[in-house]
């Protein structure tokens, strides 16, 4: 290549690279900006307005459901519910994916029939997760009442589904179940990038098998430590599906959700206007806790 | 950071776009009109002497002689109702090969959301299927539904029983034409175990009591119930309040004027009836858990464990698929006892509770401009009137064990059960809409909240009383 008398190398590389990647990347900005810039602009958009969804006239009412969203018991007792699940999916899956990576990590190949297996519930979809448990909890035939009228010696009902604040507690753990494979092969992955050598140094100087976790492991995996969190978070805040077909937000919606929230607004009870709000609401307070979660636990990116 | 707040902002920006990315099209079928256009002009010509049809010597709007094509959306993915309404259709092509109905079977699961979505997006299907009450108002309010009545007073109809028309009927104007039958709520009980028990088909709330507490003494469940779709226990609720009040409180507490309100008395004593009888273990333990989707209720019939079962008419077809063997031997069915203290006072006691129409057929034909497109108008009627409802179509409904919402039609029934739920239907001095689809969807969402409170004993009936109120006010504010 010969060089331009007024550009150099660098200058000219620079500029060839901005043009491809402008080109590379106008296909993914188009995608993002009609599936995800614009429906967030409309959503707050329609959430000024009293619409029910289908309707022609949509009747412009200013902030009047911001308003009425601030004071909605239902809205903020879903939030509630969110946070709760929240809590609970970091305190569960991240732990317990964490124990079963290590397990896997020090027992090499010869526990890869382990990885395959604990893998499964993750590769299955979530609507097949939630009937499987509906069934499995039924209060009639379901494995765990039947498993406890055996034990009992006589018919036991155990009501896991159906009542208020056993409800969203069994499915934290369903959602346990689902998402533990997850986060445990992302840390297997965490285990696998950390370069052999630094066990092998640890192990030399006498380091046990526990020191090493302890002391090397679990710091270096700082940050994927908190990316898993954060997606965790985000995803038990927005959680939907397999709720909706388990519960579809009951018992008296105590497994309401702030996503099962917004489609009944919207889609059940036509009060699009509204349940636009509540999205938009969702939206709004989802990143904020996730920006908050992120300045909290800073934690240095590099080794 | 700045990449990684943006990363975080787009992460909960996709939880926005749950909702915006519903907004799919509805399926669109454009390719069916072209295929038979060619032969389209010479059928035109000589339509008239193309053999006879269906419709021939009917008093009925002439169908345009132009290629048309009708989009048809219904829940039909199932037999039966699936090959006889796919027959409807199929008559109706033969009579009149230039019109082209695209019909499309939509699952029963989110097919309201679908429409919604549909009538926003504005592709809205010509004819939908629903089941009346807040949501067709809903639908005609929005400009989605044509109003029929000048038609119906012109043409010929079926005659469809009064109760059908009514419930067909908004605000004075008639704006679908029923189709799925007619669908009663009787407790089916088990004959076998009541003769092995000695008991009596009980006629009052008083006897039905005795028989629960002798069922109970024996080990078996009174009633089987899946509260956990919450419909199914505001049966009971609905009967109690029916058989107190008659149709007069619900009514007050509708419009929430003259003093009337979801804590008047009959709503109080449905309520407080309802617990006493789940804390004397009327029903199954788990209430709230049995779901009547899976038919969790029908197995605890089936197995002995339960005795009767308050629920809608289409059980008889059910439980008949199920097994047509014990569906013979054990399947009885009577009316929802009377209230004795009631009847004294002079409340009727033959209020029915269910739905008239099952489903009913509305149109959305109208042209750009918002003026509406007699000519498709024309067709749809004459599908929905002559094709759907014609004796074929009732034959095949009766036969699935559907009775048509048409004067006449209980008179060929053989089924025992399907004579009784027919009879005490057609003797009803007024049908009460299941509440769940009478009331406005807002009303509707805590209705059924408030029925698994109830059956859970989590709230009083005051409290749950008071929450109707609420949720009406509102609703009839915001109208």
């Amino acid at each position: 290549m010969k060089k331009e008398k007024n550009v150099s190398l660098a200058q000219a590389k620079a500029r060839s690279t901005a043009r491809a990647a402008t080109v590379f990347l106008i296909p993914a900005l188009l995608l993002i900006a009609i599936f995800i810039i614009y429906p967030v602009i409309d959503t707050f958009a329609i959430s000024g307005n009293r619409w029910n969804g289908i309707s022609a006239d949509r009747v412009f009412i200013g902030l009047d459901n911001w308003k009425a969203l601030i004071k909605d018991e239902m809205f903020w007792k879903s939030f509630r519910h969110n946070l709760i699940v929240m809590v609970f999916s970091i305190l569960l899956q991240i732990p317990l994916g964490m124990l079963l990576a290590t397990f896997l990590d020090a027992g090499g190949k010869k526990f890869n029939i382990f990885k395959i297996i604990w893998f499964l519930p993750y590769l299955m979809s979530s609507v097949a997760i939630a009937f499987l448990f509906v069934y499995a909890l039924a209060t009639n035939g379901g494995i765990v009442s039947s498993l406890a009228s055996i034990i009992q010696g006589k018919k036991t009902t155990i009501d896991l589904l159906g009542t208020a604040p056993n409800a969203l507690y069994t499915i934290i753990g369903v959602m346990a179940w689902q998402f533990t494979p997850f986060y445990m092969v992302y840390f297997i992955a965490g285990y696998g990038n950390i370069d052999t050598s630094i066990y092998e140094a640890a192990i030399i100087d006498g380091a046990t098998r526990w020191q090493y976790i302890k002391h090397i492991a679990i710091p270096l995996l700082g940050p994927i430590f908190k990316t898993a969190c954060t997606m965790s978070l985000i995803g038990s805040l927005k959680y939907f599906d397999m709720i909706w077909n388990m519960t579809q937000g009951g018992p008296a919606g105590s497994t309401e959700l702030m996503a099962t929230y917004m489609y009944k607004l919207s889609f059940q009870q036509f009060n699009m206007g509204y349940g636009s709000t509540v999205a938009a609401g969702m939206f709004l307070l989802i990143t904020a806790i996730a920006l908050l979660f992120n300045k909290v636990f800073k934690v240095k990116e590099e080794y | 950071m700045n990449k990684k707040v943006l990363a975080t902002i787009l992460a909960a920006a996709l939880t926005v776009t749950t909702l915006a990315g519903c907004g799919a099209s509805a399926p669109t079928t454009s390719s069916g009109g072209s295929d038979n256009a060619g032969t389209e002009n010479a059928q035109g010509a000589d339509a008239t002497a193309t053999g006879a049809k269906q419709t021939d010597g009917k008093n009925l709007p002439t169908l345009t002689t132009e290629p048309m094509e009708i989009t048809l959306w219904d829940i039909a993915t199932e037999d039966p109702s699936k090959s006889t309404q796919e027959g409807a259709v199929h008559r109706f092509e033969k009579d009149y090969p230039n019109i082209k109905i695209n019909q499309v079977h939509q699952q029963n699961d989110n097919y309201k959301q679908q429409l919604v979505v549909a009538m926003s997006s504005g592709q809205c299907p010509n004819i939908y299927v629903h089941w009346g009450g807040g949501p067709m108002a809903e639908y005609y309010k929005s400009g989605y539904a044509n109003d029929l009545t000048e038609m119906y007073a012109k043409y010929n109809h079926p005659e469809f029983i009064d109760a059908a028309v009514a419930q067909s009927t908004y605000d004075g104007k008639m704006l679908a034409i029923p189709f799925g039958g007619l669908s009663g709520c009787d407790i089916f009980y088990n004959k076998t175990i009541f003769k092995e028990l000695g008991l009596e088909v009980p006629t009052t709330i008083d006897e039905l009591e005795a028989v629960c507490d002798k069922l109970k003494e024996n080990n078996i469940i009174p009633f089987t119930l899946a509260n956990a779709s919450k419909w199914t226990g505001s049966m009971y609720y609905m009967y109690l309040v029916a058989r107190h009040s008659g149709n007069a409180e619900f009514d007050a507490a509708y419009t929430q004027e003259n003093g009337g309100t979801f804590t008047s008395d009959a709503f109080i004593w449905a309520g407080t009836k309802i617990q006493d009888w789940v804390k004397k273990g009327y029903f199954p333990d788990g209430v709230n858990s049995l779901s009547a989707d899976d038919n969790q209720d029908r197995a605890l019939l089936y197995d002995g464990s339960a005795a009767m079962m308050l629920h809608g008419a289409w059980q008889v077809s059910g439980i008949k698929n199920d097994s047509e063997e014990w569906y013979n031997e054990n399947l009885g069915v009577f009316r929802f006892p009377e209230d004795s203290e009631a009847k004294a006072k002079g409340v009727p006691q033959d209020v029915e509770i269910g739905t008239a129409i099952g489903m009913g057929m509305s149109f959305n034909c109208f042209k750009e401009d918002g003026s509406v497109d007699q000519d498709m108008l024309d067709a749809c009627y004459v599908l929905a009137t002559q094709y759907f409802n014609d004796d074929t179509y009732n034959n095949d409904q009766m036969t699935s064990g559907t009775q048509p919402s048409i004067k006449g039609m209980e008179e060929n029934i053989d089924d025992p059960n399907m004579k009784i739920i027919a009879d005490v239907f057609f003797n009803a001095s007024n049908v009460q809409l299941w509440y769940d689809q009478y009331l406005p969807a807002s009303v509707t969402e805590v209705h059924k909240n408030c029925m698994t409170e109830l059956f859970g004993l989590e709230k009083t009936p005051k409290e749950i009383g008071e929450e109707h109120d609420a949720a009406m006010k509102k609703a009839i504010a915001e109208q």
